[in-house]
C-alpha cells in the first residue's frame, strides 16, 4: 500500500469506523483479520449488534460475555470441524440473540417462526430463473 | 442456537428475520444499520470488482474469459461467492451501454461489488430504470449517454447476476493494472456512472 494511504482516515466515516474499532477491539476475535466479512449476513449481523448497543439496548460488556460464552460452548463441545465448523459470526448472532432475549426484547420462538417464513418465501416465483435477455433497450437514435 | 448446525441459507434467513423484528419493535432503524454497514462496506466492497475490471483492461485474454464465464474468471483471482450464483459480465462498447438492476428485490453481484447501495434497492430506481433508462441516467445520475449509443438494462435474479465491464478510458496506454484499478468506480460497474477521470 502506498504510504499516503496509510495516514489515518480523518473523514467523518473514518472517525465513525475508529469509534467502532475501539468498541470491538477487546472482544474475542477483536483482531480485524478475524472480523472481515465474507457473507452479506455477517456484516448485517455485525451492524445490528452495534446499532442495538448504540440504542442502549444492552451494555457492551453483556454482549461481550455472551459472545465469549457462545464460543466457549462451541470449544467445549469438542467442535468437530466437519459437523459444526467454526463460524465467528454464528457466535456473534447467537450472542446478540442471547442478550436481546435475556432482556425480554426478543422471543426465540417468534424468531424461529419468522425465520421459517423468510425461508419459505422465495423472492418471487419467476425470480429463481436466469433472465437471459436485457429487460429494456433504449435504442440509439 | 448453537445446538444445531445451520446452512448459510438458514443463518442468512435468521439474520434477516432478526433484523425485521428489531426494526418492527422500534429497537433500531434500517438507516442506522445501513449507516454502520456503510462504515464497513469496503470489507466486501467494489474494490474486488475493480481489480477484475483492471485486469480485463490490461489482459485481452482474461477479458475474453471474463465475458465467456465471469464466475470462473473471477475465481482465477480468488474472487467468488459461496452461494454459487452465476455472474455474467456485460461489456460496454462504443455503441452499447449496459446498466444493471434487480426488478424484484436487490440481487446484486456482491462478491465483486459489495453490498448494494440503498438506491439500488429502491422501488423507484427499479421501476424507472426499466421504463426510461436513458432519462434516469441523465436526470437521476447526471450521466449522459450519447444518442448514438444503445442502452441495455439487465435484470439480475438470484440465479444470474449481471455486472458491467466499462470501457477502458482513453489516454491510459501503457498503464499498469495497479494504475488502472484506481479508475474503476462502483457506479461504472453498475452502469450508472463513468469511470474516474484520467489525471
Amino acid at each position: 500500500m502506498a504510504p499516503e494511504l496509510e495516514r489515518p482516515d480523518a473523514t467523518e466515516l473514518g472517525n465513525a469506523r475508529r469509534r467502532i474499532e475501539q468498541l470491538v477491539s477487546d472482544l474475542p476475535g477483536g483482531d480485524p483479520a478475524e472480523r472481515s466479512f465474507d457473507q452479506p449476513w455477517q456484516i448485517r449481523a455485525f451492524a445490528m449488534a452495534v446499532a442495538a448497543y448504540q440504542e442502549r439496548q444492552f451494555e457492551w460488556s453483556e454482549f461481550q460475555l455472551s459472545l465469549i460464552s457462545s464460543i466457549r460452548d462451541w470449544e467445549a463441545s469438542g467442535a468437530r470441524e466437519q459437523d459444526d465448523p467454526w463460524s465467528y459470526y454464528q457466535h456473534w448472532v447467537a450472542a446478540l440473540e442471547s442478550v436481546l432475549s435475556g432482556s425480554g426484547l426478543l422471543s426465540e420462538a417468534a424468531l424461529d417462526e419468522q425465520t421459517k417464513q423468510v425461508l419459505a418465501l422465495p423472492p418471487n416465483r419467476n425470480h429463481h430463473g436466469p433472465h437471459r435477455e436485457p429487460i429494456a433497450v433504449d435504442q440509439a437514435r | 442456537m448453537t445446538d444445531k448446525i445451520r446452512s448459510q441459507e438458514e443463518i442468512a434467513a435468521r439474520v434477516k428475520a432478526l433484523e425485521s423484528m428489531l426494526i418492527e419493535k422500534g429497537i433500531m432503524t434500517t438507516q442506522a444499520i445501513d449507516r454502520l454497514v456503510e462504515i464497513y462496506e469496503h470489507e466486501v466492497g467494489p474494490q474486488l470488482g475493480a481489480k477484475v475490471v483492471a485486469k480485463a483492461w490490461a489482459d485481452p485474454e482474461f477479458r475474453e474469459r471474463l465475458i465467456t464465464d465471469a464466475t470462473t474468471a473471477c475465481k482465477e483471482l480468488g474472487i467468488g461467492g459461496l452461494q454459487g450464483e452465476d455472474m455474467v459480465v456485460v461489456a460496454d462498447t462504443d455503441t452499447v451501454h449496459n446498466v444493471i438492476v434487480c426488478t424484484l428485490c436487490s440481487c446484486y453481484p456482491w462478491p465483486v461489488l459489495g453490498l448494494p447501495p440503498n438506491w439500488y434497492k429502491d422501488p423507484q430506481y427499479r421501476a424507472a430504470i426499466t421504463r426510461e433508462p436513458r432519462t434516469v441516467l441523465k436526470e437521476t445520475f447526471k450521466y449522459w449517454i450519447p444518442d448514438s449509443v444503445e442502452v441495455r438494462v439487465w435484470d439480475s435474479s438470484s440465479e444470474m447476476r449481471y455486472w458491467v465491464l466499462p470501457q477502458r478510458p482513453e489516454g491510459t496506454d501503457g498503464w499498469t493494472e495497479e494504475q488502472l484499478v484506481e479508475l474503476v468506480t462502483r457506479d461504472s460497474m453498475i452502469g450508472v456512472g463513468p469511470t474516474a477521470a484520467v489525471a
